[in-house]
Formats: C-alpha cells, sequence, structure tokens
C-alpha cells in the first residue's frame, strides 16, 4: 500500500461522485432560455398558381406531391406563338370549357394521362424547336417545396364596377343575372329577383335535387372571363382575361372606380319603418325603428353588407326567438342579435360601433364602457316612440314619410329639451403645485365638437341634441347645464373603496391628453401648453 | 491503498443509494412563496404613460441622487433606450408603436421587487430582505461587494458603485420602503399626472388591470406582465403593445429564481456533512477490514512460526 497516491486517486473519485449525484437530481434543471427562430424560405410569389389537387389522393398512394401551375405564364407564352386558350381549352357549346383538355369529368386514370400526355407532350416539342420549356420528367412538377408560392387576393365586385358593367351593356341586367328553372334545368331571367352571385354560388358546388349549383370560382371565371374574351375578340374593350387581372392585389387598384354611383334599382324601399316582429306574429313589444334603406345604401360598398343570405327583409330568416335546429345557414341567429351583435359588421350596433372609432369621435368614445349594455334610455334613439297626435303633419303622415321626415323634424317640432349655458373658459385650479391654474377654453372645444357633428349624418342621429356632447367628459352626469365638479367624485387617488376611480389628476390628465391623443390634437400634448410653470416664490 | 473493483463498486452503489436519501430534503425546500399577504404592489399601466419624466424626477429628488447632466424636462433623452444605474433608480423608454406611429409607447423600467427576489437568494451574507410592504430592501452595511446579485437578478437591475474606492454599495430601486412605512405614495407614482402608475395591495392592483381588460378589451393585451413571472413581482405591467416589443422579457417562466437552484442547492449539505461520513466509514471498514486481515496474518504466520519452533525437533527425531 502507498500513501502518497491513493490520496488523490480517492479525491478523484469523490469529485466524479459528486457530479454524478449533482446531475443525477431531476429537479435540477434550468430550460434553455433562448430558441432560434424557424427561418422562412424566401418564396416567389405570383398571382396565377393553381395547384393541380384533383388527384391528391392518388399522388398520396405514389407519394408524389401536387403539381404547380402558373397560368398566366403559359397564356403569355401561347399568345407569342399566335396560340390562343383552344390550345388547352376545349369548346364546350359555344364557351370555353375550363377544364383542362376535356369537357366533362372523366376518371381518374384518365385524367392521369390527360395531364401527363398533353403537358409532358407539348413541353417536348417545344424543347425539341430548341425553345424554353417547362417540366417533361414527373419529379420537376411534382415537386415537395415549389419554389412559388400563391399571392391570390379574392376578387369581387363593388358599387363602383357593377354600374360600370350595367352601363356597359346597356341596362340589360339578364347579361348576368338568372335563376334557374327546376323543370326546363335552364336559366332565365328574373326581373326584380336579381341578387349578388354568392347567394346561390357559394365557396363549393352544391347539388340541390336536380339544381346543380356551381362554385362561386367556377360560375365567375366561367362568365366573366368568357364574356370579357368575346368582347375582346369584337376589338372593344373587355376586363381581364389573365389572372393577374383580377387577382394580384397591384393589378386590383388599377380597376377604375365610378365616383358618383347612381343607385341600383331593385324595387328596394327608400325608407322603413323596420319590424320588431317576426312572421309568427308574436306581439313585437319593441317600437319598430325607422330606417333610411337609401342613405345606407350609400355608406356600404354591396349589399352583401347587410343582406348577408338574400335581398329579403330581416325577419325572413331572423325570428324573433332563433331558430332551435342546430344549423347554420343565420336561422339560429335571433332578430335581437341580428340587429344589435357587436362587432359583426352586419348588425345596426356592430357597423355604427365600428365608427365610433373615427379620429373625430375617438375622442369621446373610446373612453366609453365597451362591454356593459347601453343605458336603456338609448334605446329610444332607433325604437322611437310614435309622434303624438298634437304634432299635426308628423303624426299623419304614412309610416314611410315619418321614417324620413322623423330625426330632422323632431329638434323643430320639440326644441331642445335643455338650453345649456356652454361656459367660455373654465379655470382649473383644483391642484395648484409646480404649475399655475389651467385656463380651459371650454367654449372653444364645445364648438369645435359642435362642427365636427354637423359634418356626420351618423352623429348628428345619435347626438340628437348639442347637449349630447357634454357627456364625453362630463359622464355619469344627468345634462342640465349644471354639472358637478370633477373633484366631487374624483378625490384622492388609489382608494381601496373606488378601486376603479381615477384620482383628480389622473382623471383630468386622462381626459384631457387622451382625448387629444385619440383626436389626433398634437399641440397639447407638453405640460406648459396647459399651464405655465410657477415661479418659486424666494 | 489500492482499489479493488469490488470496493469501487461497492462505492459507487452507496453513492447511488445516498441520492435516493437525499431527495426528500431537496422537495423539502422547494415551497411556493406567494407574498406577503395584503403587500402592496404599482400597477403601470403602458397604455396611459405619456413619457413626461415627472416620475425620473420624483425618484431623483425623494432618493437625494445627484443632478442629472440633462434636466427632467429634457424629452430628448427619451430617443436613446436607458437602463437604470447608480444614480437613476429609474428610467423610462420610448418605443415605436406600430399600430398608430404618431403616439409611441413609453415603459418605465426599475426594480420590480419580485416576491421572491433572485437577488437575495444570491447573496450570502443577506444583505437583501423581501420585507412586509413588497419592497426588497438592501443593507449596505453587511454587504462584502461579491456583485452576485446583479448576475442573479433576470431584469439586470442592481448596479454597483464603482467610482466609490472605499465604501461601494449596490443600488437599486427602493420601492419607496421608508415613505410607505411613513403613509406616503411612492414618490414615481405621486408624480405620475396620468396616474398611469397605481399604487395599492398587490390583489387590487390585479383587480383594477381585470376591470381595464374588461372595459377596454380592444386597448389591451390580455396578460399582467409580472402577475406570475419568476414567481410574480410586486410591480404588475399590463400594455397594448406586446411586452417583448418593450424589451420585456416573455421568456422567464413562472419558476421563482430561488426554486430554480432549490434542487442543487439542497444536497450542497447532504454532501458536506454526509458524504465525510460515509466516505470516513467505508474507509474504517475497509481499514478495519484490512486491520483484521492483518493480525489474522500475523497471528497465522506467528502461529506458524511458532510451529516452526516447536516441530523442528521431530524430524530430527524422525530422521
Amino acid at each position: 500500500m502507498v500513501k502518497g497516491k491513493s490520496l488523490p486517486i480517492g479525491a478523484g473519485i469523490l469529485v466524479g461522485i459528486v457530479i454524478l449525484l449533482i446531475f443525477g437530481i431531476d429537479n435540477f434543471e434550468v430550460e434553455a432560455l433562448s430558441k432560434a427562430p424557424d427561418q422562412t424560405p424566401s418564396y416567389l410569389y405570383r398571382p396565377d398558381v393553381i395547384d393541380f389537387d384533383m388527384l391528391k389522393d392518388i399522388y398520396k398512394k405514389f407519394e408524389k406531391p401536387t403539381a404547380v401551375f402558373l397560368h398566366d405564364q403559359h397564356t403569355d407564352a401561347l399568345e407569342k406563338k399566335n396560340k390562343d386558350c383552344t390550345t388547352c381549352h376545349l369548346d364546350k357549346n359555344g364557351s370555353m370549357s375550363l377544364k383542362f383538355m376535356r369537357i366533362k369529368d372523366v376518371s381518374r386514370e384518365e385524367l392521369t394521362k390527360i395531364y401527363c400526355d398533353n403537358c409532358t407532350k407539348c413541353h417536348a416539342e417545344t424543347l425539341a424547336v430548341g425553345e424554353k420549356a417547362g417540366p417533361v420528367k414527373c419529379d420537376d412538377c411534382h415537386r415537395e417545396r415549389p419554389e412559388i408560392q400563391s399571392s391570390r387576393v379574392e376578387f369581387g365586385f363593388d358599387k363602383s364596377l357593377h354600374f360600370r358593367h350595367y352601363r356597359a351593356q346597356k341596362n340589360q341586367c339578364d347579361r348576368c343575372h338568372h335563376e334557374y328553372d327546376t323543370k326546363s334545368q335552364k336559366l332565365f331571367y328574373a326581373k326584380g329577383k336579381e341578387g349578388t352571385c354568392r347567394y346561390c354560388h357559394k365557396k363549393e358546388t352544391t347539388q340541390d335535387g336536380v339544381e346543380k349549383m356551381t362554385s362561386m370560382r367556377l360560375a365567375s371565371h366561367l362568365a366573366c372571363i368568357d364574356c370579357h374574351q368575346k368582347t375582346k375578340a369584337k376589338n372593344m374593350d373587355a376586363g381581364p382575361v389573365r389572372c393577374a387581372g383580377c387577382h394580384d392585389a397591384q393589378e386590383q387598384l388599377k380597376i377604375e372606380k365610378v365616383k358618383s354611383v347612381p343607385r341600383i334599382k331593385r324595387g328596394q324601399p327608400d325608407n322603413v319603418l323596420i319590424k320588431t316582429g317576426d312572421k309568427k306574429e308574436r306581439t313585437p313589444t319593441m317600437m319598430r325603428v325607422p330606417f333610411s334603406h337609401q342613405a345606407h345604401e350609400e355608406y356600404n360598398d354591396t349589399c352583401r353588407v347587410c343582406h348577408l343570405a338574400s335581398l329579403e327583409s330581416c325577419a325572413t330568416c331572423h325570428s324573433l326567438a332563433g331558430s332551435n335546429k342546430n344549423v347554420e345557414n343565420g336561422k339560429e341567429i335571433s332578430l335581437e342579435t341580428a340587429f344589435h351583435k357587436r362587432g359583426h359588421q352586419s348588425s345596426c350596433t356592430g357597423c355604427h360601433e365600428s365608427k365610433q372609432q373615427d379620429k373625430n369621435c375617438a375622442g369621446c368614445h373610446a373612453f366609453m364602457n365597451k362591454t356593459r349594455q347601453q343605458e336603456s334610455s338609448a334605446c329610444l334613439r332607433c325604437h322611437m316612440v310614435p309622434v303624438p297626435e298634437r304634432t299635426g303633419e308628423l303624426s299623419t303622415s304614412k309610416a314611410a314619410q315619418m321614417a324620413r321626415l322623423m330625426p330632422r323634424l323632431w329638434k323643430e317640432t320639440f326644441g331642445p329639451i335643455y338650453t345649456v349655458d356652454v361656459p367660455k373658459t373654465v379655470i382649473i385650479k383644483d391642484l395648484v403645485d409646480q404649475y399655475e391654474p389651467a385656463e380651459y377654453p371650454h367654449g372653444k372645444v364645445f364648438d369645435s365638437m359642435v362642427k365636427k357633428l354637423d359634418n356626420s349624418k351618423l352623429a348628428q342621429y345619435f347626438h340628437y341634441e348639442d347637449t349630447t356632447l357634454c357627456l364625453g367628459c362630463h359622464h355619469n352626469t344627468p345634462v342640465t347645464g349644471k354639472p358637478p365638479r370633477c373633484a366631487n367624485c374624483h378625490g384622492k387617488p388609489f382608494n381601496p373603496d373606488y378601486l376603479f376611480r381615477p384620482g383628480i389628476m389622473g382623471s383630468f390628465h386622462q381626459q384631457c391628453i387622451g382625448c387629444h391623443q385619440k383626436m389626433g390634437v398634437e399641440k397639447y400634448l407638453s405640460c406648459t401648453a396647459c399651464h405655465k410653470e410657477r415661479k418659486k416664490e424666494s | 491503498m489500492s482499489i479493488s473493483r469490488r470496493k469501487f463498486l461497492g462505492w459507487v452503489g452507496a453513492a447511488g443509494l445516498s441520492t435516493t436519501i437525499g431527495k426528500p430534503a431537496a422537495a423539502a425546500t422547494n415551497k411556493q412563496f406567494t407574498g406577503y399577504p395584503k403587500s402592496f404592489a404599482i400597477l403601470h399601466d403602458i397604455t396611459l404613460c405619456v413619457g413626461c419624466r415627472s416620475c425620473e424626477a420624483a425618484c431623483n429628488k425623494v432618493n437625494e441622487l445627484p443632478k442629472p447632466d440633462k434636466p427632467f424636462t429634457d424629452l430628448s433623452v427619451l430617443e436613446t433606450k436607458r437602463r437604470t444605474t447608480t444614480k437613476t433608480f429609474t428610467v423610462v423608454n420610448k418605443y415605436d408603436n406600430p399600430k398608430y406611429p404618431k403616439s409611441p409607447v413609453f415603459y418605465k423600467k426599475q426594480c420590480n421587487h419580485c416576491l421572491e427576489p433572485a437577488c437575495a437568494s444570491a447573496c450570502f451574507v443577506r444583505a437583501f430582505t423581501k420585507t412586509k410592504t413588497g419592497a426588497v430592501t438592501y443593507d449596505s452595511s453587511v454587504c462584502v461587494g461579491c456583485r452576485y446579485c446583479i448576475i442573479a437578478c433576470p431584469f439586470e437591475i442592481p448596479t454597483y458603485e464603482y467610482d466609490q474606492v472605499l465604501t461601494p454599495r449596490i443600488r437599486k430601486c427602493t420601492m419607496c420602503y421608508p415613505r410607505v412605512t411613513e403613509g406616503l405614495l411612492p414618490g414615481c407614482v405621486e408624480a405620475c399626472p396620468m396616474e398611469a402608475l397605481s399604487f395599492g395591495k398587490r390583489e387590487d392592483m390585479i383587480k383594477i388591470a381585470q376591470e381595464r381588460f374588461r372595459k377596454y378589451p380592444n386597448r389591451y393585451v390580455n396578460y399582467i406582465y409580472g402577475e406570475h413571472e419568476m414567481g410574480g413581482t410586486s410591480w404588475l405591467y399590463i400594455s397594448g403593445t406586446p411586452f417583448k416589443e418593450l424589451g420585456m422579457r416573455e421568456d422567464l417562466g413562472n419558476t421563482p429564481a430561488p426554486q430554480l437552484t432549490a434542487g442543487a442547492l439542497s444536497s450542497v449539505p447532504m454532501i458536506v456533512g454526509l458524504w465525510p461520513v460515509l466516505l470516513a466509514g467505508i474507509y474504517a471498514v475497509s481499514k478495519r477490514k484490512e486491520k483484521i486481515a492483518q493480525t489474522e496474518q500475523e497471528q497465522a504466520v506467528a502461529s506458524a512460526l511458532v510451529t516452526d519452533r516447536s516441530e523442528p525437533s521431530q524430524p530430527e527425531e524422525e530422521s
């Protein structure tokens, strides 16, 4: 036994075991705190990418990915060779079949043959002449990660484009609008029944008995491109025939806009009294709502914004209680929800609320509670109490007339509820320490808000008396012209009894600066813009 | 002493066994501390901050810090991203607002006063204390200047007075501990004109934050930063822009810093205390075995010698 050697060996083993021990304890974990981000590959984006995914089940079997086809590239290449669409698309009863080299749907085997044979044949022929052409080998088309990605943007008609087509077609609605006759199995035009294409042509092709409704994509390409091509053939101005013409974001911006579009005439009313009951004629308890249909047409680009499924009245689909059946065609939504759902562009409240985000409105409305139900008195702004008899003309007028007249004539007939003296300046000296009292141009602010109000029809309707504007700052206060002082409620900050109520300094600054920020008034965002610095007494 | 294979395996086995014995001890230290009941917290509503630097000025005044080069009314300092120093316990930084480019976002940075502070757990002289008001205070009289707290802090807050030759201290926000114990508001909170800083009991601050989420759902990211970060902090933040974009770490997890090391550190006393005993025991046992073997050998030799000595006559007789 050699004593000098055993000591370092023993120590070494001890250290080794200690290390083992530490790493053996499983609750000693420090997670990796940083993670390298996944690198996104750089793709080439085009609007004309078509995925050949009709046979994706077969591809899976052979473990081949779907092929990607660039439509505009082929159109351009054929055009250069003075070839037209018939090179790939066959003629079907005088119009072009949208399918490649066939008219009808065929079996999988045939389909594979059509694509592989025709594509590679043309590519090979082109290559043989010594020109550039597409792939001839399977794997060159069926690639795992194609470098080209689709940048296709959805496209749809707006009022301007509708008017341009209406004008070009010389007011012949039947050129596009049609209905389907199930007996003769033919399309026919029904005057006064026109609607937007998407009411019938859904995202996918649907079959209802004998009536087969092609998908919106197929229907629009069939109708639009066919017409555009035929018009072009006559050497006339026509819409786009290439993919990019409609589906490229940049190209869409180039489409001419008509500034003042005349009203689309389809027998819709100018003004209506919206019913609050449904077809089942349960006794409606709420007052009917006068509604200017004509004015709302101007504010929206398509009828579909409000009329989601058809151009019928709201109560056609929505009932007071909503359908109990678990279907998702909108009928399960009650009338109340359809009109009042927040955050939905198709409901009255939802759309009006989105307008409150406007710079001119946000000064007051951004501070208003977004989740609480509105005050019950606010319901009467729309659900108007019928005009009393003593108003003469108003009460005797027809319902439709009333709808048009009411907002405008209310004030003239009844006058403002209160006459309020609006003070010109208010000196705010609740907290004077570092700065002199602030001189608040109360009258100037009020006048500028009234001016903004005069520019908005919507705002005028809902801020019926000018005094409604007072509530923007003097909240939780009746409009009487004698609001309580701010400091009555906003005292010392952080009072646990009124946890959510700001203190006096916080409430002034939050209200003033917050409003200026929201309304884009930049010049009052520094301290000395409102109150002068106080000279220290020496 | 040479080590035989059998001995070595025996030691390793003993070591393995001892880890299983040590485990319950480690688990016992992993108790989560969720803050003193009714301790205070400050809620910073980043959407309300206008970047006026009033809080910085107030902090400077109440902590009697040296005057900065540029006055607090000079807002040009906001153009550069700053961090806390020995002379500034809090800084307001300006960040771009992608949603509304015209109104940038301001975020006030200072010590977050963790419920289970990493600085305190790293400090071996207990210079840091998590007080019942919520503030993490520092006692310079016991500090040895090792600066482990600076390394331990996940928010990079404590700073060291490198320019003080004889009495260097760690400097950081005190959450105005002296003022709060007197019943006053922290300096920054009192000065904030926008009430972007709210002061009160931590649970009330969380309530205020949740009420604001409820009232203005579109204005906020629905998350209270600091409610759970590193086991929770006494400074809470709500914001309209993702916290990541304000340079606030979102990768910290909810485990308090002391807990991350508790497992490993809890085995230190066990190793320090038990291992010498264990090894000494093994050594003693092997020594004793050797000793017994040696005595046995000696006895055998001795007896052999005895027989050697007593018996030689016999062969002689025989031969």
